[in-house]
């Protein structure tokens, strides 16, 4: 006899993490609810990406998304722990004179939304990161950011789901390999270990995302990988404290500029991320291109992150390098994340999509889609996720 | 743990270096992490996370348990050789 | 500016032990251009250490066998090879080998790559394990062949396998007293190694003269034995040592406390097969020859053209395996780049060195219950301080594979790669000692290197 369950998740990545512990919240008390990952639990992107909580003020409607996402770590951090949460805050920082009028420019799109970030001069820059470039024109700080573990974070939201819902129940290493539909519903999916049927299947899978939406017949998804190089030095080397970022992030990064994910042969676009790790370490990025699944190093990218981050903590040229690495970012063609559900297959849900703030959006993102799954009013307006867009 | 060195006479000159500010005598070709060893002083660094005394493990470069901080690099105390006037300290959390 | 940074020769040979040395001394006297790098700071490798110029070695006493080493120091001195000492391999291609030495970016360029990287000692985490004080048994030879250095006054030896046999010793020939000498073994089992050493007159040489090195020192091998935890006040004070049954598992029952001021365990070894991964060689699980090996042929090639593995790399075998390894690669390259055949005997001899070995290490595969002495609140990742208990939690919630209990606990992600926590990890965590670990993933770099080794690198 087959197995049943009431919520089948699919990919056990910070979002699906995020997704099982507020629908374990919000479900009904001893709802079935299955995890399912081809992999580890975190084992792909969420193992291969950087930790920053980021509130991004580009409009309202970001601000709301990205703030109260940040609000929720903070909780989470209360009530379970154990990720590795460090609100260090951000600076952004800029070596070019050309960036500096974005300190301003960035400032006021917080204050916009009734938020605060500090124009720091070259003094108070170098009180509060005494390791950074000594000739650096300031800095600006929103104290509001801060950085996680995201691996750990999956176990955190799932050690917190289970408290909730002792019926969760997490199946690492299990592949679907297919999806179970009758007429213009999904009714469950069939597993390397059988099929278990549901009402309900989340895909959140990622950039693996439109691979499980063919599965189940389905166009494909607008979702591409868009790669980062990284790097991640010993413990105790590290000379800084606060997450660091380049202020032209906010020219390529998450709304503004103009890109072409058609493109493969994409050049990459660059801003130095820097973000201490809370074994004295630093992780080191960032970068970003258009180049399909591939995940081999792009050395010339990597070493102009390695290179922008000596130029703004010069003690980095010694410190040694353990490890570089190549991670996916799940970009969606429209820049917004998808999330809700997939109105062509009744039950299927999608909550993927969100380059590269998928660790800073994924409470408000698994929240949002349970309040929906639940059929309650939303945290935030949820209409600018929902998938249906891409169906106009 | 009271070490010190096989007997017979020593030709080679002696090199002395600051362990924490501690003076230390070595001798040339030793590595920091013997020269510390023979001087009774086994513990090389602090754990990442707990801060627990850390020493010589593999004593071949493989573990990255000895490490200290020298001149301001961190390097494995079995692989950095000793040299005149050097300034090693204890590696790890602070 | 970076040609001056980049080293050319005929064949680069990654490490100066006895198969690297061996492969470099035949190649270099049939004409070839060799750069051997290697991390140490004198040739010799782990088990031919030689001491600074300069320092007394009349103590140190030595094992018939360690006479071919001088031979081949010899020879190898001798010879035109460059040895690039102190050279951290860090990214490798075929025909491309990039290293760090002195602080400074290098590449060498080779026609063929030789791979003799060796191995690293097997740890079973036990509880106080990290207190300094503990160190390998291949840290403690380490210590008195290659620096002099007297390890303490009252030792321990633990662990399994023939390499407790130099341990003791050279902790003889410092006059530390070995409190006891303890092999995880039963000596039942220990006989499935007979017929490797009495096939094999060398073998039996060696044993002969470490039995009677053992009988003049009083030192008596406790077979079915082991440590149960070590205690101490920020260093090795105490140890709690005990009978182990068939399988390796602590009789609680039988534990009793000895006074010692450092410990030296030595669980067996493992292949050091990294720069083989790195290049793409195909590898395989054998547990009786350490864990994952690098597959070679019958000529010491891998599965990568112009990449030949000798030695330890492809299965723990000893210094006498990889020397004639050694021999045979440098053969087959010569064969290549001269047109001279291989001669029989070196074939024959490296087949029949490595059997004798295989015959010898069969009777010491790891014993599955030694993961047992490790308690919930032990460390078995050092690097990055996680306990037992985490690891468990990490694999019961993120998966039973290799990875999966790394992202779980961040276990084996710290500066050692997962040298020393990974071949046990997945056993402890998962509670099933007879899990073996999945293939290691490769990446460079191999080993940390400064952030300006990378930005430098000589492109190729």
């Amino acid at each position: 006899m087959a197995e049943t369950a009431d919520l089948i998740v699919v990919g056990g990545g910070i979002v699906g993490c995020a997704v099982v512990q507020h629908c374990a919240e919000l479900l009904p008390a001893g709802a079935r609810i299955v995890l399912l990952d081809r992999g580890p639990v975190a084992g792909a992107t969420s193992a291969s990406c950087m930790g920053h909580l980021m509130v991004t003020p580009d409009d309202a409607q970001e601000h709301a998304f990205s703030a109260t996402s940040v609000k929720m770590w903070a909780e989470l951090e209360e009530r379970e722990g154990g990720f590795d949460y460090n609100p260090t805050g951000a600076l952004y920082l800029a070596d070019d004179p050309a960036d500096v009028e974005l300190f301003a420019v960035l400032q006021k799109q917080f204050a916009d939304h009734g938020d605060r970030a500090e124009i720091l001069d070259q003094r108070q820059l170098r009180e509060l990161e005494p390791g950074l470039a000594h000739d650096l024109p300031g800095a600006l700080f929103y104290r509001g950011d801060g950085v996680v573990l995201p691996m750990l974070a999956c176990g955190a939201m799932l050690r917190q789901a289970k408290k909730h819902n002792p019926n969760v129940d997490v199946r690492p290493h299990t592949p679907v390999t297919g999806m179970l539909l009758a007429g213009d519903r999904i009714v469950g999916v069939q597993t390397a270990r059988g099929a278990i049927h549901a009402d309900h299947v989340v895909n959140c899978c990622g950039v693996w995302a439109p691979e499980l939406a063919e599965m189940a017949g389905q166009p494909r998804l607008p979702i591409v990988p868009r790669a980062g190089n990284l790097a991640i030095t010993g413990h105790h080397v590290t000379p800084i404290r606060t997450q660091l970022l380049e202020i032209s992030y906010i020219r390529f990064a998450h709304g503004a500029a103009k890109v072409d994910p058609t493109r493969t042969d994409d050049p990459g676009g660059h801003a130095m991320n820097m973000q201490p790790q809370s074994n004295g370490g630093c992780l080191i990025g960032s970068t970003r291109q258009f180049r399909g699944m591939d995940r081999t190093l792009n050395k010339a990218l990597l070493h102009r992150s390695l290179l922008r981050a000596q130029r703004y903590a010069p003690g980095l040229a010694h410190a040694p390098i353990v490890r570089t690495w190549v991670g996916l970012r799940p970009y969606s063609l429209d820049k917004h994340p998808l999330i809700g559900p997939w109105p062509p297959l009744r039950g299927l849900w999608i909550a993927a999509g969100h380059e590269g703030l998928g660790i800073t959006l994924s409470p408000i993102t698994g929240r949002l889609l349970a309040e929906q799954i639940a059929g309650r009013p939303t945290t935030i307006d949820a209409t600018p996720y929902l998938p249906a867009r891409f169906l106009r | 743990m009271s070490a010190s060195r096989l007997p017979g006479a020593d030709a080679r000159p002696v090199v002395a270096f600051s362990f924490d500010g501690q003076r230390i005598e070595a001798r040339a070709g030793d590595t920091v992490a013997m020269a510390l060893w023979a001087a009774g002083q086994p513990a090389l660094r602090a754990s990442s996370r707990d801060g627990a005394p850390r020493g010589v493990l593999c004593n071949m470069g493989i573990c990255y348990e000895c490490l200290v901080v020298v001149d301001g690099d961190t390097v494995r105390g079995c692989m950095q050789v000793v040299r005149d006037g050097m300034d090693v300290r204890r590696g790890g959390k602070s | 500016m970076s040609g001056e940074r980049i080293v050319d020769a005929d064949v680069g040979v990654l490490g100066a032990g006895p198969g690297g040395m061996a492969a470099a001394r035949a190649l270099a006297a049939a004409g070839l251009r060799v750069v051997v790098l290697d991390e140490g700071h004198r040739a010799g490798g782990q088990i031919f250490r030689q001491l600074p110029p300069g320092a007394p070695h009349e103590a140190i006493a030595e094992p018939p066998s360690h006479a071919h080493g001088h031979a081949l120091l010899d020879g190898f001195s001798a010879s035109k090879v460059e040895l690039r000492s102190g050279a951290i391999v860090w990214d490798a291609r075929p025909g491309r080998l990039w290293f760090e030495q002195d602080g400074t970016s290098w590449l060498l360029r080779c026609k063929h790559v030789v791979l003799a990287p060796g191995a690293y000692d097997r740890c079973i985490p036990f509880p106080g394990w990290t207190l300094p004080g503990v160190i390998t048994a291949g840290a403690l030879q380490v210590m008195v062949r290659g620096f002099g250095v007297v390890p303490g006054k009252r030792a321990l030896v633990v662990g399994s396998g023939p390499l407790l046999l130099p341990t003791v010793t050279a902790l003889v020939s410092a006059g530390v007293q070995v409190v006891a000498a303890l092999e995880a073994s039963s000596r039942w089992r220990a006989l499935r190694a007979l017929p490797g050493v009495l096939g094999n007159g060398a073998r039996l040489r060696e044993a002969l003269w470490y039995g009677r090195k053992l009988l003049a020192a009083g030192v008596r091998l406790q077979w079915g034995w082991t440590v149960f935890g070590v205690e101490g006040d920020g260093r090795v004070q105490r140890a709690t040592i005990g009978k182990v049954d068939a399988d390796g598992r602590p009789r609680r029952d039988t534990a009793r406390t000895i006074e010692v001021d450092v410990v030296g365990a030595g669980f067996g070894l493992v292949p050091s097969i990294e720069a083989g991964l790195l290049l793409g060689c195909a590898s395989r699980l054998l547990p009786a020859r350490g864990g994952h090996c690098l597959v070679v042929d019958a000529e010491q090639r891998t599965s990568v053209a112009g990449v030949y593995a000798v030695g330890e790399a492809c299965g723990i075998g000893g210094a006498e395996v990889a020397m004639a390894e050694g021999e045979l690669a440098a053969a087959a390259i010569v064969r290549l780049e001269r047109g001279a055949p291989i001669a029989a005997a070196v074939a024959r001899k490296a087949a029949r060195e490595r059997k004798a070995a295989d015959a010898l290490l069969r009777a010491f595969a790891p014993l599955p219950g030694l993961h047992e002495l490790a308690q919930p609140d032990t460390i078995v990742c050092r690097c990055e301080d996680v306990t037992l208990a985490r690891a468990k939690a990490a694999a019961a919630l993120h998966g039973t594979s290799h990875r999966a209990i790394k992202v779980g606990c961040r276990a084996g992600m710290g500066p050692c790669q997962a040298r020393i926590c990974g071949p046990s990890l997945q056993a402890l965590a998962c509670g099933q000692p007879f899990v073996p670990m999945d293939l290691p993933v490769a990446q460079a770099p191999l080993k940390a290197v400064r952030s300006e080794t990378i930005l430098q690198a000589p492109q190729a």
